[in-house]
């Protein structure tokens, strides 16, 4: 099993710069250059960097320095609530089913073996159909399909741990649950749960991106990285630096996830 | 079995993957609409537009009605009874003959389902010797044009189910398909014993594509020779390649802001003119859609009876609009947003995808309503919320493409959206004087004065705020020639073209 | 036997909870179904009241919710998926024409990704630490940062519209397959390699595969027999795991490229509320996951026979 040294390995040492030289950015670029991300100048259509825009204008002359800073609050506050609802799911109902056992586990396992047949996007698809926002519908959607794998992580090390001679001695002298999950349940699972963490994040990203890109996702006039994209990509000869913006983000907030997370998923 | 073999072989070498794969003897043509089914209702724009099917009534650029499946056609004294003689020797794809029989089953088949003809006052269709006999309850002078729309198509009898949905396409056009894939594609071979002049190109494909920058590429590419509608920036880059031809076209669509003339804040027209004012047409125009000019009126210049070049045009003028809206009580508030007895003038904008420059327009109203401080929220949705919210009441303001050409005579979309409100129209507006010009230039009454009276009327109520004029936009391969834009949107020409030599 | 009873409760469970959900959908769209189904039938420039009242009185929408959901479960369980609300084909007709679309391009991206990934990577393996394994590190990092959409997206801009080599879009012949495929095929294969080196790595350390080498076979021979066996274990359970996300680039590279598969039909549905489609589409797709994986279990236990559980 993964464990955790002091010292970093360097992928995800370097994961971890990235990243938070994209959240850094994201929260401060705006404070350093003020500036409003939906303001347009159609005169500044596609026009290059100047010092209210850093990074050059849209094709409707909204500055994508701001947008792309907004962006990339969006998804990553979307993705880490999203991760953090499924992770505590997973984690109540992966300890629940490893010390209750019986049907309880039978059932939760039945119901997450089918979740994992059915393709991630198209249960967001599906969720963002019946929720009226979109944002809380993704936040609801994305939850449904990543506690699977929180709950799966969870059933299994704290199956292994409650059946250690440390937690039985532990129950034997009268300790209470909470105090056996923090003392020897919690140590063991933290490591898995940050990766999954990073994996989920990364995921949800993702699928916010892509449906955005397929003009199902986020709408018009959301700054959004997929959507960014979509909307630059006609004008691809004429501002390549445009689309190149929220390609090159992208790549990078990705990137940083999943060196942080580390390891193969699967 | 060569067919098949010769692409593959090539694609595996890696070779010529760049040269169009298709023959020279077949013309590709992709465009945004999907093929749903074979049932012309929901399809029978691209049978049309593909010369798969013909209707009675045809059309030219100008609106003029020509003669198509039927030779000529007569009213009576009362405007109560037309006749429709029907062209002889006319065969569908399956060999049978285009009899009166056939006609008025398919007439019978598509006034049952939704479209214009089932709104028409239609009290018997019936066949006669060589010809059509339709009575009415009420005189239509325009039936004719009616007959032009595409869901008005005659396939054989064959071609219906028992439920008189269609299962197959058994026109009487110039080509004929061999293959239907919906919702992607069909391809068809030119039909021997067609009517008319045999078509030059013997094959022809359509792929449907929704994606405007996916069709760009695919022109650009030269992956598809006949490529409909694109959007602006693409326009503005296929323009300077040689090896595609870029026409663009006005056409009797408008792009325009639906406004609920109930909504307690826009149920003056001075309320509503402000709003008009505050819309930079000339800078939306060239900056976002790539025209030449935005909209000064509700009909474009290709409407020609109804486009009024007498009136005032509509104007851009922000001081206007914030001096119009002073007067009806609003002052700004703290956040620059107008408010008046505690109500902060903010809306909703509903919008639709389907067409890429709906929401990028949106986005532009958004910020020139918010220069004289009225604050916009955009929903861009499905396309159904509009006529849906028009129906409950809820509707704010839309933001739509309209198409005046339904049938090749604006009267029907006047009728339906403005006599005196529509699904795609106004709302929430009454004016009984527009009422009563439609009705008698629907019954073929009117003058060239009432349909003047009728555009100054829109004008200076503005029930609906015009934006612009939409143009067609056509990328054709080098090396083909005779592509013309049909501005009625009902034939993609493709018996005209030819390859050059 | 115990693997097939566990795939066929998944199977179950996969279409209950499909059921459960596109009811589900269908009972609470925003706004009412009929105008949606209507603007996705006749398109928006046709969609006005007549249109959604003739929808309404065909489909009988409304209704009590209970015996509405007994039904619908009920017609599922005979496979009987109805027909679509758009095109008003059977839902089934349409999805097995889509399917073989999909298929194809599905298969051809494993293929590619197979020919790509662990050769590379059992060359990586037989040599850790060298330079070709730690190459492929990076670029393997790399490529699993890019969602397959990024891919397709990178891949239209080189190859079809700066190179002109590939077609952007279309579907049809040999070369429309390409770019489609090689955005889901590189994704795959960054993976695929990373495992196939482990896996050969590790068994490459193994006292056995010396021992092999030291009786005198020779290096071809010994990775025939003793390496190539032992790394298809790891790759099979991969590709099991990897059919959702491999369905998942299907369903957003075909709406990207108008490929006429199940993934863009899937899209489409949705966005029309074509709810029987969404039913069909995804239960194919939920299926065939569970399918795929009770193949591979199988197979799995007979390439090693140890690992039957």
């Amino acid at each position: 099993m993964t464990t955790f040294s002091n010292t970093l390995p360097p992928g995800r040492a370097i994961g971890a710069v990235v990243l938070a030289l994209m959240l850094g950015f994201a929260l401060v670029g705006p404070l350093l250059v003020p500036g409003d991300p939906f303001a347009q100048s159609l005169m500044k259509s596609l026009a290059g960097p100047d010092s209210g825009a850093p990074f050059g204008y849209d094709h409707l002359g909204r500055s994508l320095w701001h947008r792309l800073a907004h962006a990339l609050r969006l998804s990553p506050a979307i993705a880490l609530a999203a991760v953090v609802t499924a992770g505590a799911a997973g984690l109540v109902l992966g300890t629940l089913a490893a010390a209750r056992g019986g049907w309880v586990e039978r059932l939760l396992m039945i119901l997450a073996d089918a979740l994992m047949a059915l393709p991630g996007l198209l249960l967001v698809l599906i969720v963002l159909a019946i929720m009226p926002g979109t944002a809380m519908g993704f936040w609801a959607g994305l939850s449904l399909v990543l506690w699977v794998e929180f709950f799966r992580l969870t059933r299994a090390a704290t199956r292994s741990t409650l059946a250690s001679p440390a937690v039985q001695a532990a129950r034997l002298l009268g300790f209470r649950w909470p105090y056996v999950f923090r003392t020897h349940l919690w140590p063991e699972i933290a490591p898995l749960m940050l990766t999954a963490a990073a994996f989920g994040t990364a995921t949800a990203i993702m699928g916010i991106a892509a449906l955005g890109f397929v003009s199902v996702g986020m709408r018009a006039p959301t700054p959004e990285l997929g959507l960014m994209m979509v909307e630059l990509l006609p004008y691809w000869r004429e501002a390549p630096m445009a689309l190149l913006t929220p390609v090159l983000a992208t790549f990078a907030l990705l990137l940083g996830l999943t060196l942080l997370a580390g390891g193969q998923k699967a | 079995m060569i067919q098949l073999k010769r692409p593959l072989i090539a694609a595996l070498l890696g070779l010529s993957l760049g040269t169009p794969a298709l023959a020279d003897s077949m013309i590709g043509v992709a465009a945004p609409f999907e093929i749903q089914s074979p049932d012309p209702s929901t399809t029978g724009h691209i049978f049309t537009n593909m010369g798969i099917a013909e209707t009675l009534v045809d059309a030219d650029p100008q609106g003029r009605l020509l003669p198509g499946l039927a030779t000529e056609w007569d009213t009576s004294e009362d405007g109560l009874t037309w006749r429709f003689t029907l062209r002889e020797n006319v065969s569908f794809h399956d060999g049978s003959p285009m009899t009166p029989a056939a006609v008025v089953n398919a007439l019978e088949i598509a006034r049952a389902k939704p479209g214009p003809i089932s709104g028409l006052p239609v009290a018997a269709i019936t066949a006669d010797h060589d010809a059509v006999v339709i009575t009415l309850t009420e005189p239509r002078a325009a039936l004719p044009a009616f007959l032009a729309e595409s869901r008005t198509q005659i396939l054989a009898p064959a071609a219906y189910g028992p439920d008189g949905q269609a299962v197959a396409v058994i026109g009487t056009g110039p080509y004929r398909i061999t293959d239907l894939t919906p919702p992607l594609s069909l391809r068809a071979t030119a039909f021997a014993d067609y009517w008319g002049a045999q078509p030059h190109v013997p094959d022809v494909s359509y792929t449907a594509v929704s994606r405007a920058e996916t069709r760009a590429l695919m022109a650009e590419s030269g992956d598809a020779d006949f490529v409909f509608n694109l959007d602006p920036a693409s326009v503005t880059r296929l323009s300077q390649s040689e090896a595609v031809q870029v026409i663009s076209v006005a056409i009797p669509r408008t792009l325009l802001l639906k406004v609920n003339a109930a909504h307690p804040f826009l149920n003056t027209p001075e309320a509503r003119q402000a709003l008009s004012l505050a819309i930079d047409r000339a800078g939306l125009a060239q900056a976002v859609l790539r025209y030449p000019e935005g909209a000064d009126q509700l009909f474009p210049p290709a409407i020609g009876s109804w486009h009024n070049a007498g009136m005032d045009p509509l104007q851009y003028d922000v001081a206007a609009a914030q001096a119009l809206l002073a007067q009806q009580g609003w002052a700004p508030g703290a956040d620059g947003i107008l408010a008046r007895d505690g109500q902060r003038f903010a809306l909703t904008l509903t919008t639709y995808p389907d067409r890429p420059e709906l929401p990028l327009v949106a986005a532009v109203l958004e910020q020139q309503f918010r220069t004289i401080g009225v604050e916009l929220t955009i929903n861009s949705t499905n396309s159904s919320e509009i006529p849906a919210g028009h129906q409950a009441g809820t509707l704010e303001l839309g933001l739509l493409a309209r198409n005046f050409a339904l049938i090749p005579e604006p009267i029907g979309t006047i009728l339906s959206d403005y006599a005196p409100t529509g699904d795609w129209g106004a709302m929430g507006w009454d004016n009984p004087e527009i009422v009563a010009l439609a009705q008698a230039i629907a019954r073929g009454e009117g003058t060239d004065a009432d349909r003047a009276r009728v555009s100054a009327i829109l004008q200076t109520e503005l029930p609906v705020i015009p934006i612009a004029w939409y143009q067609q936009t056509l990328a054709v391969k080098a090396g083909i020639d005779g592509a013309v834009i049909d501005p009625w949107e009902r034939n993609f020409g493709l018996a005209r073209l030819r390859f050059t030599e | 036997m115990n693997i097939l009873i566990s795939r066929l409760v998944q199977a179950a469970t996969v279409a209950v909870l499909v059921g459960a959900a596109t009811f589900a959908m269908m009972r609470s769209l925003p706004g009412d179904a009929a105008w949606r189904i209507a603007a996705g039938r006749y398109g928006y420039d046709n969609v006005n009241t007549a249109a959604a009242d003739a929808v309404r009185a065909e489909l009988g929408l409304g209704g009590h919710w209970f015996p509405a959901f007994t039904q619908w479960m009920g017609d599922l369980l005979r496979f009987d998926f109805g027909v679509s609300l758009v095109s008003g084909q059977p839902v089934i007709a349409e999805i097995t024409h889509q399917l073989g679309a999909s298929l194809w391009l599905a298969l051809t991206a494993v293929g590619l990704s197979l020919l790509i990934g662990p050769p590379l990577g059992v060359l990586a393996g037989l040599r850790p630490g060298g330079a070709l394994d730690r190459g492929l590190l990076v670029v393997s990092a790399a490529l699993k940062a890019i969602p397959q959409f990024l891919m397709a997206l990178i891949l239209i801009l080189v190859l079809s519209v700066q190179l002109g080599w590939l077609p952007a879009a279309g579907h049809g012949q040999a070369r429309h397959f390409i770019l489609p495929a090689l955005a889901l095929a590189l994704g795959l294969a960054a993976v695929n390699a990373r495992i196939a080196r482990d896996a050969m790595a590790s068994i490459a350390a193994m006292p056995f595969y010396h021992f092999a080498q030291w009786k005198g076979l020779s290096r071809r021979q010994v990775l025939w027999r003793h390496g190539l066996r032992n790394v298809s274990v790891p790759l099979l359970t991969y590709l099991g795991l990897q059919f959702v996300t491999l369905v998942e680039g299907v369903v957003v590279i075909e709406s990207i490229v108008g490929w006429p598969g199940i993934g863009h039909a899937l899209v489409h549905a949705v966005f029309a509320r074509d709810v029987p489609m969404v039913q069909g589409t995804a239960l194919m797709l939920g299926l065939g996951f569970v399918l795929v994986n009770a193949l591979i279990d199988l197979a799995v236990t007979r390439i090693d026979p140890r690992g039957a559980r």
